[in-house]
C-alpha cells in the first residue's frame, strides 16, 4: 500500500507538472499576444483556465499522497510550511513553496471580479517563480531513477523556458502605445 | 433654507462644460464626505474665465470654496497647471495648490482626482457611481471621495449666498439661469472674458473683440472639444443651448474663437489635429491610435487631396466618440465633423486642384 | 470588493429584457485580445487595431458572465 502511495505521489507530480507547463505557457501566450485572432485568443484563455482547474486534481492528490505515505517523513504541516519536512527539507520545501503560490494564484484568480485588478496581476506574476521552484523539486526529487521522468521533466522545462523567453521579447503596439506615452510629462 | 437647496432654486449648474446641476453635487459631497478641488485650470484651448476669477475675485472664490465644504475646509485644493499666472497667483495667496502638468487632458474632472490622490494626471474611467462616492480606477486603486466643481461655478455659489436665487434668475433664461462668463477670441486679442448670460446675441458678445469681420467664414466654439459655426449664421444667434444645438454646437466651458479669414482652415485643422495627436492620454485604444491616424489622415488630405480620403477621415471621427474612458476623442470628432461640415467650400476647392484661402492666386495647383 | 456605499448607489440593473444584461467596456484596462468580440459577435465588433466597437450592449446573461469571465484584461462589466 505504501508502495502505492509513492509511486501515486511521482506519477501525480508529473502529471501535475506537465500540467503546470502547458498552463503556463496558455498564460504566456495570452499575455504575449500569441493567439494572433480573437477566436484564438478565447480558446487560450479558456483553456488556461480549464487546465489549472483540472491539474488541481493531480496536484492534491500528489501532495495527499506524500503526506500519508510513510516511505518519507513529509507530514501536513509541511505540506503549507515550506523546508519543514522531515524528508529532504529543502527540494519538498520547494515543492511546498510552488505549491503556496498555486493555491494563492488560484484562489485570486478566483475572485478576480472582487479584488483589485493590480491585487490579482501581483500575485499572478508570482507564477513566473511558481513554475521553475515546481520544476526544480520534480526535477530533483522524483527523477532520480526513471529517465523517462526525468526526460518528461526536462522537456516541460525547455518548453516553458521557451514560452518564458517568448514572453519577455515579444512586443505589441498596444503596450508599446501606452509605454510611449506615460514615458511623458503626466505629473 | 439649505446651501444644497438655495442652488437647486437658483438652478446653478456647473461651468465647467458639462453643466451638470451643482446642488446634486453638492450633496453627493456632502453625504460621502468628499474633498473638494476647485478647477482653476483653463483647460480648454482660448479658455480665460478661470483665471480671470482667481485674478479677479480670488476672495469671494475662496469663501464659496469654505461654504461648499464646510466640513473640511483643509482639504480644498485650487487645481491650476503648472508655472500659469493662475498657479503663481494660488500660491501667492497661500492657498493649497494641485499643480497639474500643461497637458490638455489633464484638468479633465477625474485626471484632478487621480493626479490628487498622488496618480497621474490622466482620465479614469467612471463606472457608477461617480467619484464623489468614492470608488476605484481601473487598476484598483482606491479613490477617496472627491468632488470638483470648476471655479466660476463656485464665485458663482458665493454670489449666491450674498444676493439670492432671484438676483441669480434675473440673468439668462429659465432654461439657463444665471450670469456666465465667457472667454472670447479673435486674432487679434487673446482671452478678453466677458461678463454674459444664457441668450445674449453672439454679435454683442464678439464686439469685445472688434466684431464680425466682412470675410469672417467661420467661428469656433468650445474649442478643440467644441464646433466650427458658419459666420453667416452668427447675426442671429443667441448664447443659448437651444440655440447652438440647431448648428450641432454648445455653450462648453464658454469658449469662442473668431477665426482669421484668410488663413486656410484646413491648414488650421491641420495645426489643431496635430496638437491633439501628441495629447492623447495613451490609455484607450481608440484614442492612442484613433486619433493621431485621424491627424495623420487629414495631413495627407492637406497634401494631397483626395475623395477617398476625405470619406476615410469622416469615417475614423465616427469611430471615436464614447469609445474613450473620457471625452477628449468625442470632442476631437465633433470638431473634425463641424469643420468638414462648415468649411466643405475649402475641401471641395482643394479636391478640385486649388485653394479658397485669399492669400493664393487662384492658379495655385495643388500638388498631387 | 464593493463597499456598502458602492452597492447602495449602483443604479438598479434594467435589462433589455429576460435574462438580458447590459454590458460596458472599460476602456483603460482593455487592450484589444478580442475575447469580447469572439463570445459574443452580435454585440461587439474589432475596429483595425482590435480594440472593441459595442454594436448591441444589452446581451444574454449567461454569455455576458462567460464574456466578463474571459476577458484576459477584466475590462468587461455590467452597468
Amino acid at each position: 500500500m505504501n508502495e502505492l502511495l509513492w509511486y501515486t505521489s511521482r506519477a501525480t507530480g508529473t502529471a501535475s507538472i506537465v500540467l503546470l507547463t502547458g498552463v503556463v505557457i496558455l498564460g504566456a501566450t495570452i499575455s504575449g499576444r500569441g493567439a494572433r485572432s480573437r477566436d484564438g485568443a478565447t480558446i487560450v484563455t479558456a483553456l488556461h483556465r480549464w487546465l489549472s482547474l483540472g491539474m488541481t486534481v493531480f496536484l492534491l492528490l500528489h501532495v495527499a499522497t506524500a503526506v500519508v505515505e510513510t516511505y518519507v517523513s513529509i507530514d501536513l504541516v509541511s505540506a503549507v510550511f515550506p523546508f519543514t519536512s522531515g524528508y529532504e527539507p529543502l527540494w519538498v520545501g520547494l515543492g511546498t513553496l510552488a505549491f503556496d503560490l498555486f493555491v494563492a494564484v488560484m484562489v485570486t484568480s478566483m475572485l478576480r471580479q472582487r479584488i483589485s485588478d493590480r491585487g490579482w496581476r501581483f500575485v499572478h506574476w508570482a507564477a513566473y517563480l511558481m513554475w521553475p521552484l515546481a520544476i526544480l523539486h520534480g526535477f530533483i526529487l522524483g527523477t532520480a531513477d526513471e529517465p523517462l521522468l526525468r526526460l518528461t521533466t526536462v522537456a516541460c522545462a525547455v518548453a516553458g523556458g521557451a514560452a518564458i523567453v517568448w514572453r519577455s521579447g515579444v512586443t505589441h503596439h498596444d503596450t508599446d502605445r501606452r509605454r510611449h506615452v506615460a514615458a511623458q510629462e503626466w505629473s | 433654507m439649505t446651501l444644497a437647496s438655495l442652488l437647486r432654486d437658483a438652478g446653478l449648474t456647473g461651468r465647467g462644460g458639462a453643466a451638470f446641476p451643482t446642488a446634486v453635487k453638492l450633496e453627493a459631497a456632502l453625504g460621502h464626505r468628499a474633498r473638494l478641488i476647485v478647477n482653476c485650470c483653463d483647460g480648454e484651448i482660448g479658455a480665460a474665465k478661470d483665471g480671470w476669477v482667481v485674478e479677479h475675485h480670488l476672495d469671494e472664490l475662496v469663501s464659496g470654496a469654505r461654504l461648499l465644504s464646510p466640513r473640511r475646509p483643509a482639504t480644498i485644493r485650487y487645481a491650476a497647471h503648472r508655472g500659469s499666472p493662475t498657479a503663481v497667483r494660488l500660491h501667492g495667496a497661500g492657498l493649497d495648490v494641485l499643480e497639474v502638468p500643461a497637458r490638455y487632458v489633464s484638468s479633465e474632472e477625474s485626471s484632478l482626482i487621480s493626479i490628487a490622490q498622488g496618480g497621474l494626471a490622466r482620465p479614469m474611467t467612471k463606472r457608477a457611481p461617480p467619484f464623489v462616492a468614492g470608488g476605484r480606477d481601473s487598476a484598483g486603486r482606491r479613490i477617496r471621495p472627491t468632488v470638483v466643481l470648476n471655479a466660476e461655478t463656485v464665485w458663482r455659489v458665493l454670489q449666491l449666498v450674498e444676493w439670492g436665487a432671484d438676483w441669480f434668475r434675473s440673468y439668462g433664461t429659465a432654461a439657463e439661469p444665471g450670469p456666465r462668463l465667457v472667454s472670447v477670441n479673435s486674432p487679434t486679442a487673446r482671452g478678453v472674458v466677458l461678463e454674459t448670460e444664457a441668450g445674449a446675441r453672439m454679435s454683442e458678445l464678439l464686439s469685445a473683440v472688434g466684431g464680425l469681420p466682412a470675410d469672417a467664414e467661420a467661428v469656433l466654439i468650445g474649442g478643440l472639444g467644441g464646433s466650427f459655426v458658419p459666420a453667416d449664421a452668427v447675426p442671429s444667434l443667441a448664447w443659448s443651448t437651444a440655440d447652438l444645438a440647431r448648428l450641432g454646437a454648445g455653450i462648453g466651458p464658454g469658449v469662442i474663437e473668431l477665426i482669421e479669414p484668410r488663413e486656410c482652415p484646413i491648414a488650421l485643422v491641420d495645426r489643431f489635429l496635430a496638437y491633439a495627436a501628441g495629447e492623447s492620454a495613451g490609455q484607450c485604444g481608440p484614442c492612442m491610435f484613433g486619433v493621431p491616424a485621424l491627424a495623420a489622415e487629414w495631413h495627407r488630405f492637406a497634401e494631397c487631396p483626395s475623395a477617398p480620403l476625405l470619406h476615410d477621415i469622416s469615417r475614423r471621427s465616427g469611430l471615436l466618440p464614447g469609445r474613450g474612458a473620457c471625452r477628449f476623442p468625442d470632442g476631437v470628432a465633433r470638431f473634425v465633423a463641424s469643420a468638414t461640415w462648415v468649411y466643405r467650400d475649402h475641401l471641395e476647392g482643394h479636391l478640385a486642384g486649388y485653394c479658397l484661402d485669399p492669400g493664393r492666386r487662384p492658379a495655385d495647383v495643388l500638388t498631387r | 470588493m464593493s463597499s456598502r456605499a458602492e452597492r447602495d448607489s449602483r443604479p438598479a440593473l434594467r435589462p433589455a429584457g429576460a435574462g438580458m444584461t447590459e454590458l460596458r467596456v472599460d476602456r483603460i484596462a482593455c487592450t484589444g485580445h478580442g475575447v469580447c468580440a469572439s463570445v459574443l459577435p452580435h454585440h461587439f465588433e474589432l475596429d483595425e487595431w482590435g480594440y472593441p466597437i459595442v454594436t448591441d450592449p444589452a446581451v444574454p446573461a449567461a454569455d455576458g458572465t462567460t464574456a466578463i469571465r474571459l476577458c484576459p484584461a477584466r475590462a468587461l462589466y455590467r452597468t
